[in-house]
């Protein structure tokens, strides 16, 4: 039995070496061509093959998704060319390579191998995580099916997959943005109805408090309520205008006339807490179109999570550059798509960073690991972002800080 | 008799209704006060006899107080109508002077700066 595997290892070995040889003398391959010209003609058996190799090699390494081979125990015996593309490897790092390498969850990889050694099982469109060659974790929409030979004896398995990590990104914003407008609807009406019995209280209080004497203890008491109520009222607006924002009132804005007085705002705590705080802006930078006092909410509620996350200090660090990006057109190819053009800034601290289980959790309403905060700085963050046209986004290592973000348009006169 | 002036109260909330009621009857001008429950029941009582003044809710179970506001100043234009709302926004409170509310309150109001407008107009 292993001399046969260890055959059969070999003669994939040469045949994929094969691949790669023709992949360097035949870099234009493709479908078409391969249909037409490599389809049998001849009924002669020493054309027959290589036309038979050649096309089912084409179709192979033309298809937009990654393709890998994989024997029984676990090692890679073949990658197409979109598979080197997505994961980052050459397809003589990835021949021989244990698959669980591949999976960022690498007890995922040896669960999949298992469930497909059972009969008949496949698995269709199974969302994971790949790492890639420089680390990066992409996420795959991936299918697998075993690789059975004549006598249907289980050899190993075919991994089909694509890279959705954009799509999965975008679906998340989705549900980021939803569950905020949810949140932010119930709250608000939460606070309303909670306003009508407040209301009530408050006037039938007054009422009461009318028919006693200023030096009567009751309108002492009575006072305390009316002012309770107040307070109570009070917070309710507060919460309301966090949860409820007004819509953005556009402008042409100067971003970084926006950084600079928030900076101003906090340079005595800064110093107190010993950040230093770095600025570095691109020269001639467009002017953004947005409401200024929301994104000077923003940015200002980033920066008191920089100094939050640095309590024995560090570095407070804001970058700010002019991109462009392709807006997505799927009638058009990405180079004739029309461009959006964004003013990046991004907000660094050398802090405590954010363990990566929590970091897809952090724009969540409620969502908070400080000890005494409610959790709504970064969801309105986020949402005010989004409702001024812009995204946002982050990045965290743990132990050595967190990157913020922000996307917003650039005024167009 | 010409001299008493009337004022009506509506709100589906009947704490509000019956503390102004009791704030109101005990006013320095001879004013008779009634309450309503519903912009279908106050819309009768002005129909029955008009009102100098009427305080009014916005947000009620079928005629709402915008309604309300505007069959008032389209039939009774010489009355002041107070709005008073827990469901108060910048919009509903522009909505509302456009229609030609007299007053904006949003809940839980001052009853001393309702009082002295109403006696104000009633004076």
């Amino acid at each position: 039995m292993k001399s046969k595997l260890d055959r059969r290892k070999q003669i994939i070995s040469l045949l994929n070496e094969r691949f790669r040889e023709t992949a360097v003398t035949r870099p234009t391959d493709n479908l078409a061509a391969a249909s037409t010209s490599a389809l049998p003609k001849s009924s002669e058996p020493d054309t027959l093959l290589p036309q038979l190799y050649h096309f089912y090699r084409s179709v192979i390494h033309n298809i937009n998704s990654g393709l890998l081979a994989i024997d029984f125990d676990g090692s890679i015996t073949f990658a197409n060319k979109k598979a080197t593309q997505l994961l980052g490897y050459t397809g003589k790092e990835l021949q021989n390579m244990a698959v669980q390498h591949l999976f960022a969850d690498g007890e995922e990889a040896a669960r999949l191998l298992q469930l497909l050694k059972l009969p008949g099982k496949q698995i269709s469109e199974k969302e994971t995580r790949f790492r890639q060659k420089n680390g990066q974790v992409i996420t795959v929409s991936m299918d697998a099916a075993p690789i059975n030979d004549a006598s249907n004896q289980f050899q190993g398995i075919t991994l089909l997959f694509r890279d959705i990590t954009e799509l999965v990104q975008l679906r998340e914003q989705m549900n980021r943005i939803e569950r905020l407008a949810l949140v932010g609807e119930l709250a608000a009406g939460i606070a309303h109805e909670i306003r009508n019995p407040l209301g009530g209280i408050k006037t039938a209080a007054q009422v009461l408090r009318d028919s006693f004497t200023e030096e009567d203890v009751e309108s002492q008491l009575i006072d305390r309520i009316i002012r309770e109520v107040d307070k109570a009222n009070k917070l309710l607006k507060e919460f309301f205008k966090f949860a409820r924002p007004t819509p953005p009132q556009f402008a042409p804005v100067d971003i970084e006339m926006i950084i600079d007085g928030v900076y101003l705002l906090l340079a005595p705590r800064l110093k107190k807490q010993n950040i230093k705080f770095v600025e570095n802006a691109e020269p001639h930078l467009p002017q953004v179109y947005v409401d200024e006092t929301q994104i000077e909410q923003v940015i200002l509620n980033l920066f008191m999570n920089a100094i939050d996350a640095m309590p024995e200090g560090g570095t407070l660090q804001v970058r700010i550059s002019r991109r462009t990006i392709p807006m997505v057109d799927e009638s058009l190819t990405m180079d004739k798509s029309p461009q959006l053009e964004y003013v990046l800034v991004e907000v660094s601290d050398t802090g405590t960073g954010i363990p990566e289980r929590i970091l897809p959790k952090i724009f969540n309403p409620f969502f908070t690991t400080k000890k005494d905060g409610v959790g709504l700085g970064l969801s309105i963050c986020s949402r005010l972002v989004e409702e001024n046209h812009g995204k946002i986004d982050v990045m965290s290592e743990l132990g050595k800080g967190t990157t913020f973000f922000i996307a917003l348009p650039v005024f167009k006169q | 008799m010409e001299d008493v002036k009337r004022l009506l109260i509506v709100d589906d909330e009947e704490t509000i209704t019956f503390s102004l009621y009791r704030a109101f009857i005990k006013a320095p001008v001879d004013c008779e006060v009634i309450t309503a429950e519903s912009g279908e029941e106050a819309w009768e009582r002005i129909q029955e006899k008009p009102f100098d003044v009427v305080i009014t809710d916005l947000a009620m179970p079928g005629m709402d107080g915008f309604e309300l506001l505007k069959r008032l100043k389209q039939e009774f234009p010489a009355t002041r109508v107070i709005i008073i709302t827990a469901y108060g926004s910048d919009e509903k409170e522009q909505r509302a002077y456009a229609i030609g509310a007299d007053k904006y309150l949003e809940k839980p109001f001052d009853i001393n700066e309702l009082k002295n407008l109403v006696f104000q107009w009633m004076s």
